[in-house]
């Protein structure tokens, strides 16, 4: 497809044309660009739902129900999938989309993605291809992360809303205590709700909580049921809760901050290229070499890399 | 900046339930670079190709040892015309007789891989038809 064909393809909410946009997304295609400039006005247009959580934690379960839900609620929904790219062979097999049948079979565009390499609990490029997946006319994104660790929240810099999913039997208090990926909860879910120690683990969460700073708002903890449809209305109901009292207070202060961020790190990467190709790859190895040797400091470096 | 990488959906159509041969391709297929997305058993001819659609994946893998292959294969191709989607090559593996192969190369089954055939052939097969 020639670009301005997918750009017009594009306009027209085509379904290839959207899933190739992903495509040259992730590939960082060289055509990427004009067609992101081309289409940006039309972006921006929905309510991002982030899903992480431990592996195996019942994620994709989740969104598959949510994504029912939000159908039924007469919202256009898209999904964005991110699984984890081995480090070995830089291949991936993506699963998530194994769980989502139902969404699946009402025919809402579900998009598998591989981190390839970034950590954080998305791809480097999740962000535009949330953009582009909007392109269908999508009224809300669920996007679910790789299974994550403490360190991944990277999902707090895309969503509006970001929901995580804990399971009893993870070595549940020690787990709760580090805690870093609870912190960035806007909602807590304690899915398996049939297992044993789900009344605890959602005590402990709670508990948690209460010791925690108090903020205006204070996440929710809802226990459910991915495997039989349990909790999952209350769910919602408290994501839309959420997104009422976004809506009310910070939405737009929230979103410009995350663009701000984006556009930082943009900005970042850019220049550095642009210095990268003025100065060559070899100048870099080179001060590496000087610095290795101490015959410069790192700061020394940096000034006179900046200098040439 | 070009990252592409090969994509491949490998799906299980009807009531198959024979799903080691689909494991073992998804795992070899990562293990020399490509993305797999995996869509598991029971899926229609309509799911795998609206999923190949969305996935934007270089290849449908079929894998089937029911028999089911003689509806199966010209439903997806036929669907695959109706989406103008005909760029999206259809591989398969399985049961698949020996002497029906030609009569599936000539309706647009790009390659067929029987039992015993090397994980490594067909690695070779994918990455040489991509290029
Ligand atoms: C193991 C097995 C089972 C296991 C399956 C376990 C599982 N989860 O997979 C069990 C015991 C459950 C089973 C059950 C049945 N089986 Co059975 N089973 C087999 C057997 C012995 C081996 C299959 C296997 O796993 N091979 C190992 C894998 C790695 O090989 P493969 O799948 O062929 O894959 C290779 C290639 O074909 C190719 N390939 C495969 N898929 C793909 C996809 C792509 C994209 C590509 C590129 C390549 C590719 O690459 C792989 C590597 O070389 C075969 C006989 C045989 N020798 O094939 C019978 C066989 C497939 N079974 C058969 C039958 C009849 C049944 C049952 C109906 C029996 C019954 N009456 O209950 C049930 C049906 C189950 C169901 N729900 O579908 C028949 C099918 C006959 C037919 N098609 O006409 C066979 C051929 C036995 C026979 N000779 O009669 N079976
Ligand atoms: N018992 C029980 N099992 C569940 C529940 N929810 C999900 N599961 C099962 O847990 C397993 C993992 O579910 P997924 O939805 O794939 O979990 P995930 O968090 O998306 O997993 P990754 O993407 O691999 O990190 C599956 O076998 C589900 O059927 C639940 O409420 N109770
Ligand atoms: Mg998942």
């Amino acid at each position: 497809m020639k670009t301005n064909e997918l750009i017009s393809k594009l306009k027209q909410s085509d379904v290839r044309a959207v899933a190739r946009l992903l495509t040259l997304i992730e590939n960082e295609d060289k055509n990427v660009e004009t067609v992101l400039k081309n289409i940006w006005h039309l972006t921006g247009k929905s309510y991002i739902i982030g899903i992480t959580g431990p592996p195996g934690a019942g994620k994709s379960t989740i969104v598959d129900l949510l994504a029912k839900m939000a159908l039924e609620n007469n919202f256009k929904t898209g999904i964005l999938a991110v699984d984890p790219t081995s480090p070995f062979s830089g291949g991936a097999v993506l699963g998530d989309r194994l769980r989502m049948n139902s969404a699946q079979k009402a025919g809402i565009f579900i998009r598998s993605v591989a981190s390839r390499g970034h950590l954080g609990g998305l791809a480097s490029t999740t962000r535009f291809m949330i953009n582009g997946l909007e392109m269908l006319g999508n009224d809300i994104t669920l996007v679910e992360t790789v299974g994550a660790g403490q360190g991944d929240v990277e999902i707090v810099k895309v969503a509006d809303t970001t929901i995580v999913v804990e399971v009893p039997g993870l070595g549940d208090e020690v787990q709760a205590q580090k805690a870093g990926i609870l912190e960035i909860g806007d909602i807590l879910v304690v899915n398996k709700g049939d297992r044993p120690g789900s009344d605890r683990l959602a005590k402990e969460l709670k508990m948690m909580l209460s010791l925690g700073e108090h903020k205006k708002w204070t996440p929710p903890i809802i226990t459910t049921t991915a495997t039989k449809d349990l909790g999952i209305d209350e769910l919602w109901n408290q994501i839309m809760n959420h997104r009422e009292h976004l809506e009310n207070e910070e939405i737009n202060q929230t979103r410009l901050g995350k663009i701000k961020y984006d556009l930082e790190n943009q900005l970042s990467q850019h220049l550095y290229t642009r210095k990268l190709i003025q100065i060559g790859e070899n100048e870099i190895e080179n001060m590496a070499e000087r610095i290795f040797n101490r015959d410069i400091d790192p700061f020394t470096a940096i000034e006179e890399i900046i200098k040439q | 900046m070009d990252k592409a990488k090969i994509r491949v959906l490998i799906a299980k159509p009807g009531l198959d339930g024979h799903d080691r041969g689909a494991k073992v391709i998804a795992r070899a297929l990562r293990d020399s670079g490509m993305e797999v997305i995996y869509t598991g058993l029971r899926q229609s001819p309509e799911d795998i190709v609206e999923a190949a659609i969305q996935e934007d994946v270089h290849f449908i893998g079929l894998s089937i040892l029911s028999g089911a292959h003689t509806h199966i294969f010209p439903k997806v191709i036929e669907l695959l015309k109706e989406h103008k989607a005909e760029d999206i090559k259809i591989i398969a593996g399985g049961i698949i007789p020996d002497q029906e192969i030609p009569k599936w190369k000539k309706i647009g089954i790009d390659a067929i891989f029987g039992p015993g055939t090397s994980t490594i052939d067909i690695i070779d097969y994918i990455n040489r038809s991509v290029k």
